[in-house]
């Protein structure tokens, strides 16, 4: 999006004039929206007002603690997400995958912040590897207890991001094929472990009940994982840097401008 | 991974449940593998993509042969789990999709020739696909809510793809409205989880007609129906798709313009026929009936103003989604019989027909951007010399969009038009008829353009694997749904009697 040097003072007018054109239509959109917005707000406080006031109907948390004793975990969240309703966490990483790609598709991304002093690397070198640590804890506890792999995956991301606060442009990520192949596993293990279950017999997504802790388990790392490399490439924040093995291999990449060697 | 594979497994459920689930499952999968292998993308997109048209076809079959399919997950009981079902209107709108899904996937090989375009396009493609099959095929509230989401983020990436400004502000408001409308749209499924405890369409559709109307219903009915009225650019809450279409694109454009407004209108359908029927009254569907008149009128006439060929089509979008929605006050006025089910069809026969039709249009004006450089309809001349084929992809799509015969869409007109004066509602019929003279008159103004004094062209095609999708589309949408739309009554379950053709 570079502007061309050689452009005529009627050219900038018109771009001048256009862009207050366009700034007024984006006013008129404003207020609609505002209009639009106030009403539906109104309009929620009543149905809500409604809704605490209507008696209250049937539930099925009863039926869903009553069941979870098949569902190869302890937890009713965790037997909620993955197992009664695993087809809706599938999506939901797909979401996460969706906004990934997007991001990527967006350019390359911004350079990182300056290297960090010493008290701020220290606190650093020892915050991170304590993440990592919770994150695996809350991967296991998630079986009996609240935790499991949004929680875990959420802990990895947070040490991405300090990583790229405290200096380093990657956010602590691998180059980046290994990180394309990281975002993708929570979908692809997942789907897979569906895919095979319907293939020997037990149905989409259905666990026999003996094998389903670890099956569970399996998908939950997976997931931990790819939603940890997610959530801190997002804030990093573009396509990931080539690594050099590929710069070797594809004349292409070498015209990028992107340091390497910056994980040292 | 081939659908053929899950033939060797023994339970009958199974193999009912393989083509909904490949159908889901094989462009998800194809998206994560595009994106970890992005050097194969466009191998692996395209062999994708031919399976996945093969896993709708076989769920298309399926529901033909054996009527309709409901099958839950993982084996739990139906309240608890998440549900699929394909009935007729699911598959026919599955085939619909797929069968354009894989003409832009093959339109797309050509489009993107720079690598790194095509690697951020297949996976966002393989997700958008994954969402709509998922969207078209689920039979559970909150799933659709996730399906919503992932459509919508999808759409909105794969739309700014161009990375130009106006391509970015333009999908990041359209980001942005479909975050508000899946929200709104959440909030009523949560009114309703909240009266009935269940999130099962088929067990709400029964507790709601047991129950007696209540106004949380009524609540629920307008934020659920808000939402996906803004996520289909129902008028006046169209604003954001003339530019959001118009810049992405082409291969995206035909689809967003094609597929996803499509899914939004097919989910206010679905609940509207099977949820919410029995609290329904006239005045309600008046008003959908009522919006849609207008956005038939505006959007016709906007797309006669419009500049640039895409512009035009975006805003033909929002006129043809109008029409879709004229359907819902003869529906509630019809009594069930072969009247209605002949209109229930119709609908669907105007869903489709615009589904190939768009498609087929925005894929030749994507070509004639990319030959002559621009799209501006004022500067079209001699398009037809240069490019015969795309100018006759655009001249049989336009004809499909205006609803001349032999077309699919003017059998729905036909029907559409009985329906109003059937019931006495003569005022739709004057709004079909100024519709479709706005429409015949921006399509003629485009043809007008397009046919130059210059010698007459010595190819009919001049880059095949471009144009013959786009072409392919546009033949569909007139030839095949206005001749042979008979089986389509077969697939819906209903009496063949209508017919039109």
């Amino acid at each position: 999006m570079t502007k061309d040097p050689g452009r005529s003072g009627a050219d900038a007018r018109n771009d001048a004039a256009a862009a207050a054109r366009a700034a007024e239509r984006d006013r008129d959109l404003s207020l609609l929206l505002a209009v639009l917005l106030t009403l539906i707000g109104i309009a929620l406080l009543g149905i809500y007002w409604l809704a605490l006031n209507e008696a209250e109907g049937p539930r099925l948390a009863d039926l869903a603690l009553g069941l979870v004793p098949r569902t190869g975990v302890d937890n009713p969240v965790t037997a909620v997400l993955l197992n009664y309703r695993a087809y809706d966490t599938l999506m939901e990483l797909a979401v996460l995958l969706a906004a990934l790609l997007g991001i990527w598709s967006l350019g390359p991304a911004p350079a990182g912040f300056q290297r960090s002093g010493r008290a701020l690397a220290a606190m650093v070198s020892w915050v991170v590897p304590l993440l990592i640590l919770a994150a695996g804890y809350m991967l296991w506890v998630g079986g009996y207890a609240p935790g499991g792999a949004f929680q875990a995956g959420a802990l990895l991301g947070a040490a991405g991001v300090i990583v790229r606060l405290a200096g380093d442009p990657s956010a602590g990520l691998p180059g980046e094929h290994a990180q394309r192949a990281l975002s993708v596993l929570g979908v692809l293990v997942f789907a897979l472990v569906g895919l095979a279950l319907l293939w020997l017999g037990d149905g989409f997504l259905t666990y026999p009940p003996s094998l389903a802790k670890w099956l569970i388990l399996l998908i939950e790392s997976a997931a931990t994982l790819a939603i940890g490399v997610a959530l801190a490439a997002a804030y990093v924040g573009g396509r990931p840097a080539t690594a050099p093995a590929s710069t070797l291999a594809s004349g292409k990449a070498g015209a990028r401008t992107e340091p390497t060697g910056e994980g040292n | 991974m081939t659908p053929e594979s899950a033939f060797d497994s023994a339970a009958l459920d199974n193999l009912l449940a393989a083509p909904l689930v490949l159908a889901i499952m094989l462009p998800l999968l194809g998206s994560a593998l595009t994106t970890a292998l992005p050097r194969l993308a466009p191998l692996l997109g395209t062999l994708i993509a031919v399976g996945t048209a093969g896993a709708a076809i076989w769920t298309t079959v399926a529901v033909w042969t054996r009527g309709p399919i409901h099958l839950v997950l993982g084996g739990w009981d139906p309240s608890l789990a998440i549900a699929l079902r394909a009935d007729g209107m699911a598959a026919a709108l599955v085939l619909m999709a797929n069968l354009v899904g894989l003409a832009i996937s093959v339109y797309a090989l050509g489009y993107f020739r720079a690598p790194d375009r095509a690697q951020s396009f297949w996976p966002l493609w393989l997700l958008l696909w994954a969402a709509l099959n998922g969207l078209f095929l689920a039979g559970d509230l909150f799933n659709l809510y996730v399906m919503l989401e992932l459509l919508g983020l999808a759409a909105a990436a794969l739309g700014a793809l161009t990375g130009s400004r106006d391509a970015i502000t333009a999908n990041l408001r359209y980001l942005l409205v479909g975050l508000v409308a899946s929200l709104t749209y959440l909030f009523g499924v949560a009114l309703l989880y909240t009266a009935y405890g269940t999130l099962d369409i088929g067990l709400l559709s029964s507790a709601i007609a047991a129950d007696e109307p209540s106004p949380l219903d009524a609540a629920a009915l307008t934020l659920m129906v808000a939402g996906l009225a803004m996520k289909s650019a129902l008028f006046p809450l169209h604003f954001w798709l003339p530019p959001a279409h118009a810049s992405a694109p082409a291969p995206v454009s035909a689809a967003l313009s094609a597929l996803v407004v499509k899914a939004a209108f097919y989910l206010i359908l679905r609940l509207w026929l099977d949820l919410f029927e029995p609290i329904l009254d006239l005045s309600a569907s008046m008003l959908l009936g009522l919006l849609g008149a207008g956005a038939v009128l505006w959007g016709s006439w906007q797309a006669l103003r419009a500049e640039r060929l895409k512009l035009l089509a975006a805003y033909s979008t929002v006129a043809q989604i109008g029409y879709l929605f004229l359907f819902f006050p003869l529906l509630a006025a019809t009594p069930p019989g072969p009247s209605r089910d002949n209109l229930l069809a119709a609908l669907l026969l105007m869903a489709l027909t615009h589904g190939f039709a768009k498609a087929g249009f925005f894929m030749a004006a994507g070509l004639v951007q990319t030959n002559a450089g621009h799209d501006r309809i004022d500067d079209l001349g001699g398009t037809a010399q240069r490019l015969p084929a795309t100018t006759f992809a655009i001249a049989l799509a336009g004809s499909a969009l205006i609803g001349l015969p032999p077309s699919g869409s003017f059998i729905g007109k036909w029907l559409l038009m009985q329906g109003a004066i059937e019931t006495g509602q003569w005022w739709w019929v004057v709004v079909g008829t100024l519709g479709t003279l706005l429409s015949a008159a921006y399509i003629f103004r485009v043809l007008s353009r397009a046919f130059g004094l210059e010698p007459t062209p010595i190819k009919f095609v001049t880059d095949a694997r471009a144009e013959v999708p786009a072409l392919m589309l546009s033949l569909v949408s007139v030839a095949v749904l206005g001749l042979a739309s008979g089986p389509l009554w077969t697939l819906l379950g209903l009496n063949a009697s209508g017919g039109g053709a």
